[in-house]
Formats: structure tokens, sequence, C-alpha cells
């Protein structure tokens, strides 16, 4: 089908809102040169559209049939970077650098947290030297890439997110901005590095990189896989699964060895009886519901809250239960036990919840990393923390993923949802290699209560092998 | 028209629900979604619940976020039928239109550094002191307070005073009634069942001009068919449709949906992406009763416009009748809505388009429009001021000048020589 030329000598590429368009080309044309049949007719606009991820594949196929034609889609711009200081790679991560080179720069690396996913994107980018979009799942992540990319790079980043659109060569962004703006810049940047990316294959999310031309892209992830099997697009949008490091290989290693301790509470008197009051409740509703129906279930509570105020009550005292559980006054005097059995060292707790969050904030007088916390806050709490100015800090889930905690050696869980790749993202923030010591990740349960139940299932991933049980813990009862 | 989500700062009438705040029914037999609406006929108790509602908030002057949506809560505790999510959705919209006090956003953050700075050479904060651990709660509490000169139940009250739902009321702009608030809650929950649409079918029987306006605000593509005479089918979505389905332009869509509202002569039908591969559809129009909240776009384009529909009146002159914006012209994939258009008894039709004396760049698009539009019968109405620039499309189009009005009788002549030439 060589012989087949453009039917118009003005054959045009251009880059229309996340999207490629053709013109100057029939249709025949595009069905004999891409039989992958990327190209669709858009009556709209008279001309025919593909997904801008294909640009690579478009351009290359042009070029091999010595078709002439204008590429509207400017070259990428050189990024020089200013800083030339080397960092010195562990040979993994030498390993995952290459293996993404070798794959013709397009290609997913695994590697568990703490063992530098950071630096292998960086030193990609040092290598690629061209115009960089740095996606990140929430907005202190963004903010953490913008300084990482400052200190290591020497270049100011610009951003798009959190209520700032300051495009530069070198941005980075969140997935749920990337997704919005991809269609206004997705022809900007000629290497694309997904982190955590297995936030990318949501069914929006991955207008992410199907909006943009980017022939170079990198995703980075700890925990590729997603419950709904999404994650098999992965090598679609981003490239092929090129290096994996699984955690059991850098235990010890790479990482410091680390502890789980459980430490049991029990709820004080009146919470016990506010509790139980609850449960009872919940349980007559049951029955009551089940004289009548015998499948009936906690869903169809659920279902039902919407019309019947009964059902509804039932489902407010569960809520009540689990705020109990969350916020039991015993976990508080544990937690003193535990910053003073660890005084000196660099604490950080785990809540449950916003509210347990402030309340342990409020008590002990620490410092608080929420969902709001502008940009100067967090960036005064992480410092402060990394240089022993504060020396315990509390968090609820914003420190889920990749957000880099200095060398924290103890972490403290009192609360939190049962999800394994949370509780795994957790632990990793402790396992930083610091010294010889032994990290220790500490979770505090009300026993007798479903948090109990949620922290066996919590528990249940590799890695959480050998669990210290600890009976009782120092003061209590 | 290219579509893009702007990241511009919106006014009132733009504030949605969130997804989360969404009630709907599915219904499975005919996969038909049905947005939450609350009736007059069958939910004539939320009247006195939505009264109630207000009531909290303008006497809830001072008062926290929390505490505010906990008194609405209350007012529900023993109201059958009523989804948890419809009394969220309340409390959003009651804060749509409510000022907070915002002013501690710098002053909390300052604070708690300054406090927490203070409290962090004793840490841990113990609650009895003993010979390892003296620093008691009580006491470093006692001397930050000292030290910064107040109350420590003052600091304790303004240390997260920046939290969202500790923000107090400062204002409450609110709604003009009850009713009010209930059609803006029906209008809001169809809305937050577009922000899953994969594409619009609307059906226009008039109003085009100020529909296709509505379109090209929310920076949607639209693909318009004719059906029969003056009835249009317009398909609504965005550049990435036609590759894939895709919910990416659903909230243009559902910010599109007031201005609809607020007109005449559509039906729509929306593709709805309910779950996985579940898609339901949504038909509304405009006489299913729904309010909008923004007025109804001016009827004319310009006062010229309307003194010369009124001067000309509903009955037919020298046999023309004039009817307003009740067409699209196509010209390949463009499309023109004319001004008006004249149709003789005789069934010729003349479309007649008044061209105001706005900026060049306003005049230059005019004409392009009209330079594409060249075989189409179309007569102008141009302001003296900009006639020069009109010169060359005079060669295919009819131009009639004006000073400060447009008279009738310049157009009867222009008319009928059209008729006698044709």
């Amino acid at each position: 089908m060589n012989h087949i030329q453009a039917d118009a000598p003005n054959v045009e590429l251009t880059f229309v809102s996340g999207t490629l368009v053709i013109r100057g080309v029939s249709g025949a044309c595009l069905d004999a040169w891409f039989p992958s049949d990327i190209w669709v007719y858009d009556s709209r606009i008279e001309a025919f559209r593909c997904d801008a991820c294909h640009y690579v594949s478009v351009i290359r196929e042009l070029q091999s049939r010595r078709v002439m034609f204008t590429n509207m889609i400017g070259a990428f711009r050189d990024v020089p970077w200013r800083a030339d200081e080397k960092t010195q790679l562990r040979p993994e991560q030498v390993d995952a650098v290459e293996a993404w080179v070798n794959a013709g720069q397009r290609g997913c690396i695994v590697m568990p947290t703490g063992t530098g996913k950071t630096e292998v994107a960086l030193t990609i980018m040092r290598y690629t030297r061209t115009s960089t979009l740095v996606v990140a799942p929430v907005r202190d992540l963004m903010y953490q890439w913008h300084r990482r990319i400052l200190q290591s790079l020497g270049y100011d980043a610009g951003i798009v997110g959190d209520n700032v659109f300051r495009v530069a060569p070198v941005s980075v962004t969140t997935y749920d901005s990337a997704c919005i703006h991809m269609q206004k810049f997705g022809d900007k940047f000629g290497l694309i590095v997904f982190d955590e990316c297995h936030h990318l294959p949501g069914q929006l999310r991955r207008d992410a990189a199907l909006m943009s031309v980017a022939p170079y892209r990198l995703g980075l992830t700890a925990t590729p896989e997603r419950s709904d099997g999404r994650h098999l697009d992965l090598p679609q949008l981003i490239g092929p699964f090129v290096y994996d490091l699984p955690i059991t290989k850098v235990r010890g290693r790479t990482l410091a060895e680390y502890d789980v301790v459980r430490v049991p509470v029990h709820l004080s008197d009146d919470e016990q009886q506010k509790y139980d009051r609850y449960s009872e409740q919940i349980r007559d509703y049951m029955q009551i519901q089940r004289e009548n129906n015998p499948d009936y279930t906690w869903e169809d509570v659920c279902a039902e809250s919407t019309s019947s105020p009964e059902s509804r009550k039932a489902l407010v005292a569960w809520l009540a239960k689990r705020s109990i559980e969350d916020r039991a006054e015993e976990k508080l005097r544990v937690l003193e036990d535990l910053f003073r059995l660890h005084s000196g060292e660099r604490c950080i707790v785990f809540a449950g919840s916003n509210a347990m969050a402030r309340d342990v904030s409020m008590r002990f007088l620490i410092p608080c990393l929420l969902n709001h916390c502008a940009k100067k806050e967090r960036i005064d709490i992480l410092d402060g923390f990394a240089a022993g100015r504060y020396p315990a800090i509390v968090a609820n889930q914003v420190l889920d993923e990749g957000v880099d905690v200095p060398a924290a050696k103890i972490a403290i869980v009192i609360g939190g949802m049962a999800s394994s790749r949370q509780a795994r993202q957790r632990l990793g923030r402790i396992l930083r290699r610091s010294g010889n010591a032994r990290a220790t990740l500490y979770e505090i349960v009300c026993s007798g209560t479903n948090e109990e139940l949620r922290s066996r299932k919590r528990r249940r991933h590799e890695t959480f092998d050998g669990t210290i049980h600890q009976r009782k813990s120092k003061g209590s009862d | 028209m290219e579509p893009s989500i702007s990241e511009s700062r919106r006014d009132q009438t733009d504030l949605m629900l969130t997804k989360d705040l969404s009630v709907a029914n599915l219904d499975f037999q005919r996969f038909r979604i049905e947005p939450d609406r609350l009736t007059q006929g069958k939910h004539a108790h939320y009247l006195a619940i939505v009264e109630a509602m207000l009531n909290v908030y303008r006497n809830g002057i001072g008062l926290r976020r929390r505490d505010l949506h906990r008194r609405v809560q209350n007012l529900f505790t023993d109201i059958p039928d009523c989804p948890p999510r419809r009394i969220e959705a309340f409390c959003k919209l009651l804060d749509d239109q409510s000022v907070y006090d915002d002013s501690w956003r710098k002053k909390a953050p300052a604070l708690r550094k300054e406090v927490f700075g203070k409290a962090a050479p004793h840490h841990p904060l113990v609650q009895t002191a003993d010979s390892l651990f003296e620093s008691t709660v009580s006491h470093i509490q006692q001397r930050i307070s000292s030290e910064l000169g107040k109350p420590w139940h003052e600091i304790e009250d303004q240390l997260y005073a920046d939290v969202i739902e500790f923000h107090r009321l400062k204002e409450f702009p609110g709604y003009p009634d009850g009713r009010a608030l209930l059609s803006r809650y029906n209008v809001a929950q169809v809305q937050v069942a577009l922000f899953s649409a994969l594409s619009l079918q609307l059906r226009v029987s008039g109003n085009f001009k100020q529909i296709l306006r509505a379109i090209r605000l929310a920076r949607l593509m639209h693909t318009i068919n004719r059906v029969r005479d003056s009835i249009f089918d317009i398909r609504i979505d965005g550049p990435a449709s036609v590759l894939r389905e895709t919910r990416r332009y659903g909230v243009q869509m559902a910010r599109f949906l007031p201005a609809l509202v607020a007109s005449t002569g559509w039906s729509l039908e929306a593709q709805i992406a309910v779950s996985g591969r579940l898609r339901m559809t949504l038909e509304l129009r405009d006489t299913d009763g729904l309010r909008s909240h923004v007025a109804p776009e001016t009827e004319f384009d310009s006062s010229i416009e309307q003194e010369f529909s009124n001067k000309w009146g509903t009955e037919p002159r020298e046999g023309w009748t004039l009817f307003r914006e009740s067409e699209f012209l196509f010209a390949g994939q463009k499309t023109f809505v004319p001004d008006f258009v004249f149709l003789h008894q005789t069934g010729v039709r003349i479309y007649f388009e008044i061209v105001g004396f706005w900026t060049p760049e306003y005049l230059d698009a005019r004409k392009k429009t009209l330079f594409t539009f060249a075989d189409y019968p179309i007569m102008l109405a141009v302001h003296h001021l900009a006639e020069s620039q009109f010169s060359d499309v005079c060669k295919s189009h009819r131009v009639i000048s004006y000073k400060t009005t447009l008279t009738v009788k310049p157009v009867i002549e222009a008319l009928n020589s059209f008729l006698n030439a044709s």
C-alpha cells in the first residue's frame, strides 16, 4: 500500500482540545496507513480525529511513507537543567532507569515506597532534557514534586492545581487538574511522569494520558493493582511494566527492619455504655426487620434510610458507634504512654478522621496535617518535623501516599479504614533507612469492637507478617 | 467552538451540587433516570421544612457551619421519605447563598505555628507530671496563654477557626422564599445527574438564538439537523465524543441547563452513564415545570430590534408577516439564525438581520457570516456609521441604512423590490 499518496498536497496535523486532527488526507488513505483504526471522521469539523496519545505512531507512519505534511504541533522545549550534581543511585534504581530507557522511554516502574522512586524519575528527567509534566495524586504531593525538582534540578516548575494555573516547560499538577486541562496543554510536554500511576486508569482521569501527545511516559507506583482490574490498561496509557522490585526483596536492606505492635484499648464505661446502647438499637431494629424478611441485611438498611426514619436512625446509630471507636478517650492515654516511651524519637500519628486528628493536636499541642492546610503550613510542618523542631505530628489520610516524611522511626495508627493499600503506604512512611534503628508501627485499636475486625483485615497483607501482639499497653487497666 | 472546562471564577448562579449529593430514581424497566424532584402535590409538607431551613440560616448569623447543618438535619428527624443526601444537598444550596467569615484563613495557621512552636520543647505534654516528664498539659496551656495575653479557651476556640466546618455565618442573602429554594433544588438535582451525561439531544422549536448562545457560552459542540419546518434537533457533546464515550463534558452540559430551563420550546434527552456499563436516559421538557434561577435572556439582541418588532406589530403589512428568530440557516456545518423572517402571502421568505454599530471585530465577524450565507435571501439593516464597511456585502445582500431608529417604510419598500426582482 506504499504507493498510496495523500490526495491533497496540504496535509496538516493539529492538536485540538486533546485530540489530533488531520486534514488533507482521505479516509481510504488513513485506513490503509493505520490498520489499528484510530482515526474517526468528525462531521462537525469535516476532518478526521484521533486521541492525542497516538501522536508518535502517527508521525512515524507518515514519515515512513514519506508523506509531506505540516506539523502544527511544535517541537518540545529543550530543558537545560541548571544543577548538574549527580545523585548517587542505588543499584536497583540504576536498573529501573536502564529498563525504562531500553523499553523505548515508555513504561511503568514498580518500586515499594521508600526505595527512591522520586530519584529514579528525576534521573530520567535529567536524561530526557525535555519539557515535562509531573502528575501527582494530591496537591501536597504536587508541591513535594515542585520542591524536589527545585532541589535536585534547580528548576522552579510551573504549578497547575490548588487554584493556581501557571504552566511552564516543566510543570507539576494533580490527576484531577491534568484530566481537566490536558485538552489545553497536551501538546506542550515531551515527557509525562505519572506518580502513583495506579490512579491513572479511572474513567475520567485516563484523559490525562489519552489527551497528551507526550512520546516519553513514565509511570511510578508501589501498588499497581486495582480492584477493578483497570491496571491492565496501564501499558496502553503509559507503556509496559519495565521494572518490578518486590517489597520482600528490599526488606532489611534498603528498608529498615520493622515491627508491628498492636495495642488494644478498652472503651471507658461511659463510652462502652453508649456503644452498647447503639449496638442494641441496631440489633433490635435488625431483629424486627428480619421477622418480616429473613434475608434483611445491612445493605437494606442503607437503601431504606432514604425513605424510613427508623432505618435512618439505625444508620445514625452505626455512625455514632464508629465515632466512639474512632475517638475513644483511652487512645489519647495510650498515645501519651507511647510518646513517653519514645521521647526523643520522631513520632508520626495517623488518625482515622479529621476530628480525631484535631483531638490529638489539641491534647498534645502538636501540628496537624490536614487536607485544608495551605502550602506554607504544610511545608512548615514537614520541614519542622525533619529538623526536629516538632518532635511529633499528627495526620489524617493526607500522608497515605508518597508524601516524604523525613525518617520517622515511630508511626502510630489510631484509626483508619481497612484497605490494605492504605496500611501498606502508611507503613512505608516509617520504613526509611536511617542508621540501624528498627522502625515500629503501633496500631491502637479498641478491643471488642468492629475496629478490631478492621485491624485484622488490614494486617492480612504480606507486609504485616510477623506482627507482635502486645497484650496490655503500659499504663492501661 | 471548542469547549474547555473554564477555570475562571464563576458567579453565584453557576454554583452546583457535587456528585456525592445526587439523588435520583433509577427505573430499570424503562432505563430512565429520574433526578429527585420535590413537587407541590407529593411533597407539600416540604414547603414548611424549607421555610424552617431558611429561618435556621436567617437566625443563625454568628453560628458555625457545622452547627447550622446539624440544625437543618434536626428538622428532618421524623420526616418520612427523606434520603440523607437530600438534606446534605439542601445544606449545600443554603451555603451557596451564604457568606461565611473566613477572616481566620491566615490568622489561625499563624496562631497554630506559634502555639505548637512554644509547646514543642516540652513534648510530650502529660496529664500528670512525674520525675521524668514534668510538663503537664494544663501548665503549658497556662504558660502559652499568658505569653499570648489571652485566656486558653479563646485560643482553643481560634486554633482551628479556619476549618470550613467551623466557619461562622456572616450574612445570609439566601433565597427569596421557600419555593425558590425548592425550585433551585429541583434544577440542581437535574444538573448533578447531567455530570455523568455522555451527550444531550435537544429538540427545539423556538428560542433558537437564545439556546444556541447558551450552548456556545458553555463551550460545547453542537450538530443541528432539521426535523421539519421550524423544528430542529441539536446534538450537544464535545470534541472527544466522536472517539469514545466520555463524561468529560457533563459538567459543561449541567452548566448549560439553567439557561435552557429559562427558555421555551424545547425537549431534552440525555444519555447518562449511571455506573460501569449501565446507561440510562434522562428526559426533560420545557413544560415539566422546572423553574430556573437565572433570568431568561433578554428577548432581543438590541433595543433596535425590539423597537422595530413593536412598530411592525403582529398583523401582516402589504402581505408580509414578521417572525422572530424562527429558523436556522445552514451552509455546510455553519449555522446562522437571522433576527427576523418575513413571510409573504405568496410563500416568499426573506431573512432580515439588523447590524448595530459595534466594535470592528463584531462587524468583521458579521460580514464573514454573511458572505458564508450569500446564497440565502438576506436583507440587512446597517447603522449608517458602519455602512461604508458593508459596501462589499451589497453585492450579495440587500442593505438598508438607519440612523437612530429603524422605520417600517424603507423595509417594506426593500421587501417589495425583492419580491419584484424574484
